[in-house]
């Protein structure tokens, strides 16, 4: 029998970037007995590589911004397919969130006057996003890093062990979810170092896994990013909606190839770095959609002006939401305007002094540099569309950050809805501090409340050892992984990327389910200990399943949104935007469902311009938010609405 | 330029040796590829055995530290055409024992980083919303909180791999962060563990970490500095009653 260590806690985390650790602070400070499982090393998760910064509608840079504008802007740049509530709690604690940020040591980049700075991001009214030059992700992390282990020195000071109520599983990667009695009992994985197998039984168990990116062939994700608590949720029998939504960030590296997708910051449009063709057009004036025509300059002088006087000037189009700038780039390559590596030109070496660039863009400065050896104080970049990010993700109750399955919470990258169909720059390591600390409250509050824990059953438990050690039985007569990983990541990014065509998710499909035949072959010489092909073998059938979902949800959808474009179906669709499709597995199935989307409270509907809301509501809904307004009006005016939402809102559009 | 080069690779697989061996593996020479990109091609195409840590691909995680040609260095930063014509030599970090292939096993670090306290030491309550920190304040620390624990430093430390207690310099470097952090007072807890002799009195300012450091931390120009520090704390408590230290 394989020994299997075992261990006990209140509540496991899954996921060691900024929503995993953000969530096992909060559990533990609720005392609970936290356990963080990470993939990678501690303080190495995904979150370290976020460049731009954390939006927070904090009013340093802007006294006009609030969160009602901050809602706003998250919903627009979700065309309006977000979870309202999810929307609405975020952009409200937000800057609780960044301020407690500080108080455990972050550092910030600060105005004049000693406050946090906040720098202009795509698809944000207001300067919103606090940062440390490009490199917040990194400051994220090891602010939280180190929070933990000072939470360990009190936990040691008052039981003598420091990881008595905290404790960092490193390298350690979770291949099973148990449910018993239909709730969450336990969690099994292996040591990536020695290969040995290890339970965790808890009645509480966060996902803060992350995204799914390396199911495609260029990305800026690494290689943690396999879609496991996506996976994981759907074999424990939760759901996940969104899945046909990804975000292909505009602006990856296109040159070298060994260097392909690694993210160039949004940061450098924000600080004035404008898009230009072969032909050397600021092209994206040609790119802005009706939707947001009202809030971006017409000519390029306008949007210079925006820089320094953004109060009487409209944006630059280089800052529309992610999926139209992406779009934008898509279609100039395609008709021949692009560079010769294949991509569109970025220049903030014309419009910016060099000493200006070094300061704000350290680090895009040293990544030029030393990656692409091009001085980006004196050369243009050359960039293009990389897949960056999944809003699709588990579904959950948007307060308290719970899944379907009773025990099982998500935040982060892995939840879903709270971006809708595109998610804004900065609002995704805000989001991981919201819900991550939401998801840590409540599986603490789980974990109380569940007075009987249930035992894994010995069967289940080798099952688990089983699979784990399929493919090292096959050896290497199998299928080889990382050959079946390159064709996976072929078919999702020739047929299911950017512009996607019923033909093609057809044939996805096919594809798909063909590669699932072959990974259940798949065989890895040597032994369990440090072995890469052993562990990518494990994570293929997670990559799998996710491209699964986003190949049928992308089928389905018949109409073009945010990160889900359709060429056969260019046009934003109000009757699709009432719809989520949600996936669940129904063996070894995906299964799709279309279930409505949660309206929208009215006092919240009504931040919104009612011209613009007709951009995207059915005339259904428009007839229901007239006569609402007409009550409102009766019942005298539009005072008691702003008392609804929590004060005037000052930053009218 | 010749079509292929040849990285030699340091091996060692315990179920199965004793003794860390070579194994040379022949790579397509492309001009823009990195150390990194070469050993992703072996692990992908010729022998999916090999391990070895990475992840961001940009420098930013601090996962691929190893020795290529005797210097501790980022493998996504070394390019091949740097090493030309080969063969190029990889190794694991030196100074930590190795787990298999180029993994090594790191845990010193994370044992010592509680010592330097690596938080913000208050001696009243934070503020409800935000501290206030003027930029020329923030530039007195921010070069130490750079590091990005890629553990280069500690690899080039002659005196760390001597002296398994010494704190090393990038522990130094973040203790300095801290005490140059204008919303921090634990200056004063941290004198002690710095001072002691496992602090930053082993070092002998050779200066090797500060070559090394891919992120100009400057390990090497924050222990001299806090050298001085020390001792003219050390002076005052000498001299002066407590209260005027």
């Amino acid at each position: 029998m394989t020994n299997i260590e075992r261990h006990n806690y209140d509540v496991v985390v899954i996921g060691a970037g900024g929503a995993g650790l953000r969530a096992a602070i909060e559990a533990r400070l609720a005392g609970k007995k936290t356990a963080i499982i990470s993939k990678s090393l501690f303080g190495k998760a995904h979150t370290v590589m976020a460049e731009g910064g954390a939006a927070a509608a904090m009013g340093n840079a802007n006294s006009n911004d609030n969160w009602m504008v901050h809602f706003r802007d998250t919903m627009r740049g979700g065309k309006f397919l977000n979870n309202f509530r999810m929307a609405e709690l975020h952009a409200k604690e937000a800057p609780d969130r960044i301020w407690e940020l500080e108080t455990y040591g972050a550092l910030f980049d600060r105005t004049a006057d000693g406050r946090i700075s906040q720098r202009n991001f795509g698809g944000h009214e207001y300067p919103r996003l606090a940062h440390v030059g490009d490199r917040t992700g990194l400051e994220l992390i090891r602010t939280l890093q180190q929070k933990i282990v000072s939470l360990q020195q009190e936990d040691y000071a008052a039981t003598g062990s420091y990881e008595s109520r905290i404790r960092v599983f490193a390298e350690t990667t979770i291949t099973e979810l148990f449910v018993e009695g239909g709730r969450i009992a336990g969690a099994f994985g292996y040591y990536r170092e020695s290969g040995e197998f290890v339970l965790f039984e808890a009645p509480a168990i966060v996902l803060a896994t992350g995204g799914v990116g390396k199911s495609y062939k260029v990305t800026s994700n690494s290689w943690e990013y396999t879609g496991d608590g996506h996976a994981l949720a759907m074999r424990a029998g939760a759901t996940l909606i969104n899945m046909e939504f990804l975000q292909f960030h505009p602006t990856g590296m296109v040159w070298p190839p060994s260097v392909k997708g690694i993210l160039v910051t949004e940061s450098v449009r924000g600080d004035g770095g404008v898009l230009r063709n072969s032909e050397g057009k600021r092209f994206m004036f040609d790119y802005v959609p009706d939707v947001f025509r009202k809030q971006y300059a017409e000519t390029e002088e306008e949007a210079d002006r925006w820089y320094t006087d953004p109060d009487n000037n409209r944006r630059p189009p280089e800052l529309l939401p992610r999926d139209e700038v992406a779009r934008a780039i898509n279609s100039e390559v395609k008709a021949g305007r692009g560079t010769p590596a294949g991509g569109i030109y970025l220049d903030i070496a014309s419009r910016r002094p060099a000493e200006f660039i070094l300061k704000r863009l350290p680090s895009m400065y040293h990544q030029f540099k030393e990656l692409a050896d091009v001085d980006i104080t004196k050369q243009p970049m050359e960039i293009g569309p990389t897949c960056h990010y999944v809003m699709g993700g588990v579904e959950v109750d948007p307060d308290t950050a719970a899944a379907a399955v009773p025990g099982l919470f998500a935040a982060g990258e892995v939840s879903g809805g709270m971006h809708g169909s595109n998610r804004l720059g900065g609002n995704s390591l805000s989001d991981l501090l919201v819900f991550g600390k939401r998801a840590g409250e409540y599986a603490a509050r789980c974990a109380d409340e569940t007075t009987k824990r249930v035992k894994v059953p010995a069967a289940t438990l080798n099952a688990a050892v089983e699979n784990a050690l399929a493919p090292l039985g096959r050896g290497e007569g199998g299928e080889n992984p990382y050959t079946v990983h390159g064709e996976l990541q072929q078919v999702m990014n020739d047929l299911v990327g950017i512009i996607r065509r019923r033909s093609e998710l057809e044939e996805s499909l096919g594809r798909l389910a063909d590669l699932k035949e072959r990974i259940k072959k798949v065989g890895v010489g040597g032994g369990r200990r440090y072995n890469p092909g052993w562990h990518l073998a494990l994570d293929l059938r997670n990559m799998l399943a996710v491209s699964e979902c986003t190949a049928k949800a992308a089928l389905e959808r018949e109409e073009s949104r945010g990160g889900h474009t359709r060429e056969d179906f260019p046009q934003m669709d109000p009757d699709w935007r009432r719809v989520n499709l949600v996936c669940s597995l129904q063996g070894e199935d995906v299964r799709l469902e279309r279930k409505a989307l949660p309206t929208m409270r009215s006092e919240l509907m009504r931040l919104f311009d009612r011209a613009e809301l007709a951009k995207y509501l059915t005339d259904e809904e428009l007839a229901d938010f007239d006569a609402a307004a007409e009550g409102v009006a009766a019942s005298g005016g539009s005072a008691s609405n702003s008392a609804a939402v929590g004060g005037a809102d000052k930053g009218d559009v | 330029m010749a079509d292929t080069i040849t990285l030699e690779v340091a091996r060692y697989r315990p179920e199965q040796e004793d003794e860390p061996t070579t194994q040379c593996y022949e790579i397509p020479m492309r001009r823009e590829w990195t150390v990194l990109d070469g050993l992703n091609h072996v692990k992908d195409r010729l022998d999916g055995t090999l391990s070895f840590r990475w992840s961001c691909r940009m420098g930013i995680c601090g996962s691929c530290g190893m020795t290529i040609d005797g210097d501790p260095v980022l493998a996504c930063e070394t390019f091949l055409t740097d090493h030309h014509p080969g063969p190029v030599r990889v190794e694991p970090l030196r100074n930590f024992p190795v787990i298999r292939d180029l993994v090594v096993e790191l845990t010193d670090f994370m044992a010592k980083l509680p010592h330097v306290m690596p938080w913000l030491v208050a001696d009243e309550p934070p503020p409800d919303t935000e501290y206030l920190q003027k930029p020329a304040e923030v530039d007195e620390y921010q070069q130490y909180s750079m590091c990005i624990n890629c553990m280069l430093c500690y690899a080039a430390c002659p005196v760390y791999g001597l002296e398994r207690d010494f704190l090393g310099p990038a522990l130094i470097a973040l203790a300095q962060r801290y005490n140059l952090d204008s919303r921090d007072h634990g200056d004063h807890d941290r004198l002690e563990i710095l001072s002691a002799p496992e602090g930053i009195w082993d070092c002998t300012f050779v200066g090797e970490c500060s070559r090394a450091c891919p992120k100009g931390v400057d390990p090497a120009g924050a222990i001299q500095r806090y050298k001085l520090e020390a001792a003219k704390r050390t002076v005052r408590s000498l001299l002066l009653p407590r209260g005027r230290r």
